[in-house]
């Protein structure tokens, strides 16, 4: 029995038990969708990392010694003036006041509640750096400003170097597993009251809170804003491409029972519900989509010219069988490919997609198959004008192949040369570019603060009370002085900071002594009185070691992309290295620097990833085929389109980011679906003894339709990702569009002409 | 219609003085606690504080400490602290005066120094020496800095315990509520700690009562959990003494100074 008779005894038997096909996939969807509960909310930027992860590991360390990283961050700016003005200094004091009140907040800090001293000989007194502002005269303003301008723990900590703009930096103890849902919904409200409270105000929230929370609300809105929307769109697409209102409930149930299983499933294997996730549904939705209409095109073809309801499938079913399976399983083997980066949510999003076009096959041969058996369908299908229109582009086809060739040649040379202009980085400052209210207090912060991220550096002494030792922090001193010469750092803060302001204002508040006294004793001594003279939550502690062995240095990074970063990295490390003896520190961490390394080495796992998937494909396809001739023909056509897309990347950037990566992988295997089915076809019509010319009619006749079809779904579904608020899938939606519309045109216009040409003649 | 008037008159205010009874209630077993530790004219201790970060290592302190009990109602004690630990800074001395509702007066000998530094700071509610300890509650007992209420009884480690709700009247305070329990021997065993966002902070244990003088029941032992860092401290009191005839004159600012000559 060959092939072509087992499925259709395989379709037959499905249909002799429609009934019992469409109640047991009904029973298994529910029972395995039913995992979707144990999805679970991103954890923000931590979860994106894996937990062994160096730079990850580094951030964990610095935890266990000074307490969470993670900082709330409010940014004051008023419309008018500086934040030097009574309204402005009322709402920060009332705010940091409020501050308190958030959730899992360890400390609070601002320049009303800055400690700061005075000094009137030997008596000093320390308090509030702004106290009852609603007695502050025009002079005690200017005063204020003037000081603060001077105080190394104001100026780019809570105050802006050019006063303009001022921050409330809320420290979160945030327990293991807690999202940061709470202290941010909390600070939302609170900015919303402020705001009404202080119209001529702008409060805005930011911080590494505020990103991190950025992937699970930029995950809930593009779930929530963008499915009903797809929604609608296939119910439009699928209503439109088969005139017939019970083939696109079909095509729906297909789809929507494709997607909830793998959701589903991904609970149950306890995936986070992160940004790259949300991707999942729509990928899985257009190859079902596909599917469906695959399937029902040719079936609803067939009614038309007579067939019965039944046959019709069948028939359908036998044609469609094989290429089905290709593209689910080409799909899921270069997704899959994700598996070789570096970042959890990809992985996640890969094999939640995998699962997908797995259910996704499954479904379009059984249940679609048995739904079409029982439900009333009349056909309307018209043939439509394209086959006249496929019809004529052949014959232009055959009749210019050499003048196709070379010109897609040459425009492939040409883009060819581009390519070299691209390099492979990635700004994970831009991940949330496209969430208004993130951009908005970013264009605050960053041109005033560099950015709202901090780095630490953990020097280590390795004795007690090493830190008091004037060698360690003249050294810190050193470090500093050098780091803020580099160009990634905005800001150094260091405990000799603290120590040189004590040594001042133990010194009648001359400026002469604004330095490191070369007395250990002393420093010891300073730090002790410094300790039992803060308030609540203003202590050292997230600064130094009980045992005063190390201390933390805090870093206000710029802006960098992965490059730079890793440059800086670098460079930081060679000073350690020659400079640091006798000290130690494993160098520095946060963020900052654990973002960017991420992305680089995510980078070089895709590279490997995509190798895998590629040949794997490759070779599937030349296996299907059975012909080295006709797979070595189809490596053109499933190439040309990635060299093409990201040609147009260069009209836009030359960086090439794990986005783009990703959407290659997403992307290969639905591109090389179509060459299968042009090739098959071709190869079949040469059996048939056709004439090249024919055999090319042959080809647009039968897949032509169809591609373009599946092609028109695909490139809508990855329109609607770009929709989506997290940039990373944006760029991933706009790649897979551009790879997928070339992709049809290469396989229209130049793998035709390159049959022509190269292919076996009847 | 009189009576009627009457009756209900007399009804609100049972109502009222039951509910007042509860913080007046409170408010008595709080001054009865802190009276039965009064009365011990000066004493001289040693003290030993262990930091206990997370991952059990251990940091030791050495203090040693005098007081002069100050029976004035209406103002608090003085207390010179002597820093013995790390050797970096032995020699290093605190005197204070503390008041009940007004910031303490605080004087520092710093011998590298060689200077007396008077510091006033309006807030103290914060770590003391990196401990989870924070200078306020060296006052913990002290009834007239709070507000109390009497919520019931509880058993704590077989003993019959008050529980006590009591809120800081202090401006500045890094809390808003604490729950105590207090033993019939009027001696505190364990009080939670509110944060200022209204949440658990931590919780002090005290131990290793001992009574001195055969009146005075003192706690050698005082430990802290700080249920947000993970971390503790505990307290130890050593070499304690009471009514040792401390002169009078040792804890004012000139003897200090005496020490800068």
């Amino acid at each position: 029995m060959n092939f072509e008779n087992r499925i259709e005894n395989f379709a037959i038997t499905i249909l002799n038990h429609r009934i019992k096909v469409v109640f047991s996939a009904i029973i298994l969807i529910i029972l395995i969708s039913s995992g979707i509960r144990f999805l679970e909310t991103p954890s923000g930027y931590r979860g994106f990392v894996q937990d062994d992860f160096k730079y990850y590991q580094d951030i964990l360390e610095l935890e266990e010694k000074y307490g969470n990283i993670d900082v709330l961050t409010y940014v004051i700016k008023p419309n008018k003036g500086d934040i030097f003005q009574k309204n402005v200094l009322k709402l920060i004091d009332e705010l940091t006041e409020a501050s308190w009140q958030t959730p899992y907040s360890s400390r609070v800090s601002s320049i009303t509640n800055h400690q700061f001293t005075e000094v009137d000989g030997d008596d000093i007194s320390i308090d509030n750096f702004i106290i009852n502002v609603d007695g502050l005269t025009e002079e005690n303003l200017s005063n204020l400003r003037e000081l603060a301008k001077k105080e190394d723990s104001i100026v780019n900590f809570v105050m802006s170097e050019s006063t303009n703009v001022g921050l409330i930096n809320i420290n979160l103890e945030m327990p293991e597993d807690i999202a940061f849902k709470k202290p941010i919904d909390f600070a939302w409200n609170q900015k919303m009251i402020f705001e009404k409270k202080y119209p001529e105000i702008f409060v805005g929230v930011a911080g590494s809170a505020q990103f991190s929370h950025n992937f699970q609300s930029v995950a809930e809105a593009d779930a929530s804003k963008m499915y009903p929307g797809f929604l609608l769109l296939i119910i439009i697409l699928t209503y439109l491409l088969l005139r017939s209102v019970m083939s696109s409930l079909i095509a729906l149930l297909v789809i929507i029972f494709s997607i909830l299983p793998s959701l589903g499933s991904a609970g149950w294997f306890g995936f986070e519900a992160q940004p790259p996730l949300i991707a999942a549904p729509i990928i899985i939705l257009t190859i079902s989509l596909a599917h469906a209409i695959h399937m029902l095109s040719i079936a609803l073809t067939n009614m038309n010219e007579g067939m019965s309801k039944n046959d019709a499938i069948i028939d359908s079913l036998k044609i469609n069988f094989t290429p089905i399976f290709l593209t689910s399983f080409t799909t899921g083997v270069g997704i899959a490919g994700l598996n070789f980066g570096d970042i959890p949510a990809y992985s996640e999003m890969a094999n939640t997609v995998a699962v997908g076009a797995a259910f996704g096959f499954i479904l379009s041969v059984t249940l679609l198959p048995a739904l079409f058996s029982l439900l009333p369908i009349k056909s309307n299908y018209k043939e439509s004008r394209m086959l006249f229109f496929l019809k004529k582009l052949a014959s232009l086809i055959y009749k210019f192949k050499e003048r196709f060739v070379i010109i897609i040649s040459l425009i492939c040379i040409y883009v060819f040369s581009l390519l070299p202009n691209l390099y492979f980085d990635d700004y994970f400052g831009s991940y949330f570019d496209r969430v208004p209210e993130w951009v908005e207090v970013k264009d605050i912060v960053d041109p005033e603060f560099g950015s709202s991220f901090f780095t630490f550096a953990d020097i280590e002494t390795n004795e007690p009370n090493g830190i008091t030792n004037p060698e360690y922090l003249n050294k810190l001193d050193e470090f500093e002085k050098w780091l803020v010469q580099q160009e990634s750092v905005a800001d150094v803060s260091t405990v000799s900071d603290v120590v040189k302001n004590l040594h001042k204002n133990m010194n009648g508040g001359l400026e002469e002594y604004y330095k490191i006294p070369d007395n250990k004793a002393l420093i010891a001594q300073y730090f002790l009185m410094y300790e039992f003279s803060v308030p609540y939550g203003m202590d050292l502690k997230n600064q130094m070691t009980a045992d005063k062995s190390s201390s933390r240095m805090l870093i206000r990074t710029n802006y960098s992309t992965a490059i730079e970063t890793v440059a800086f990295n670098k460079e930081v490390n060679l000073w350690i290295e020659n400079n640091l003896k006798p000290f130690k520190t494993k160098g520095v961490a946060g963020i900052p620097i654990m973002m960017p390394h991420l992305f680089t080495e995510n980078t070089n796992g895709l590279l490997l990833g995509l190798l895998f998937s590629f040949s794997f494909i490759i070779l599937v396809v030349g296996l299907s085929l059975r012909s080295l001739r006709y797979g070595i023909i189809s490596v053109i056509p499933n190439v040309v389109p990635f060299i093409l897309g990201f040609g147009i990347l260069t009209l836009f950037t030359d960086m090439v980011t794990a986005s783009h990566q990703v959407a290659v992988l997403i992307s290969i295997g639905l591109v090389v679906d179509a060459t299968i089915h042009f090739l098959s076809k071709y190869q079949k019509a040469i059996s048939m003894k056709l004439k090249a010319d024919e055999a090319i009619q042959y080809c647009f006749k039968y897949v032509g339709y169809p591609i373009i079809i599946a092609s028109i779904c695909l490139f809508s579904g990855f329109i609607f990702l770009t929709q989506s608020l997290f940039f990373n899938n944006f760029v991933i939606g706009g790649m897979c569009a551009i790879i997928i519309i070339i992709a049809l045109l290469i396989d229209l216009l130049l793998l035709p002409a390159l049959l022509l040409i190269f292919g076996k003649k009847a | 219609m009189k009576n009627i008037i009457i009756v209900l008159i007399i009804l609100i205010g049972t109502k009222l003085s039951i509910a007042e009874s509860l913080e007046e209630k409170g408010y008595n077993i709080a001054k009865s606690s802190y009276e039965s530790g009064r009365g011990f004219t000066d004493m001289i201790s040693d003290q030993l504080m262990i930091l206990i970060d997370p991952k059990g290592n251990k940091v030791t302190r050495e203090i040693s400490a005098k007081s002069l009990e100050n029976l004035d109602p209406y103002d608090g004690d003085k207390n010179i602290t002597y820093f013995e630990t790390p050797k970096d800074v032995e020699g290093t001395v605190m005197l204070s005066h503390t008041h009940i509702n007004e910031d303490d007066d605080q004087w520092l000998y710093l011998p590298a120094l060689t200077r007396v530094k008077r510091i006033s700071s309006s807030n103290k509610s914060g770590s003391f020496m990196g401990s989870e300890v924070a200078f306020e509650d060296f006052s913990a007992g002290d009834y007239r800095k709070y507000k109390w209420k009497y919520i019931g009884e509880e058993m704590y480690e077989g003993d019959l315990c008050y529980v006590l709700e009591s809120y800081p009247t202090y401006e500045n305070s890094g809390y808003t509520k604490r729950v105590g329990l207090t033993d019939e021997l009027l001696r505190a065993r364990k009080i939670d700690f509110y944060d200022r966002k209204g949440e658990l902070l931590k919780t002090v244990f005290f131990e290793d009562y001992n009574l001195y003088g055969d009146k005075i029941w003192m706690a050698d032992s005082m430990k802290v959990e700080n249920h947000q860092n993970k971390n503790a401290t505990i307290f130890q009191w050593q070499n304690r003494k009471l009514n040792v005839g401390l002169d009078k004159k040792d804890f004012e600012k000139s003897s200090l100074m005496r020490l800068a000559d």
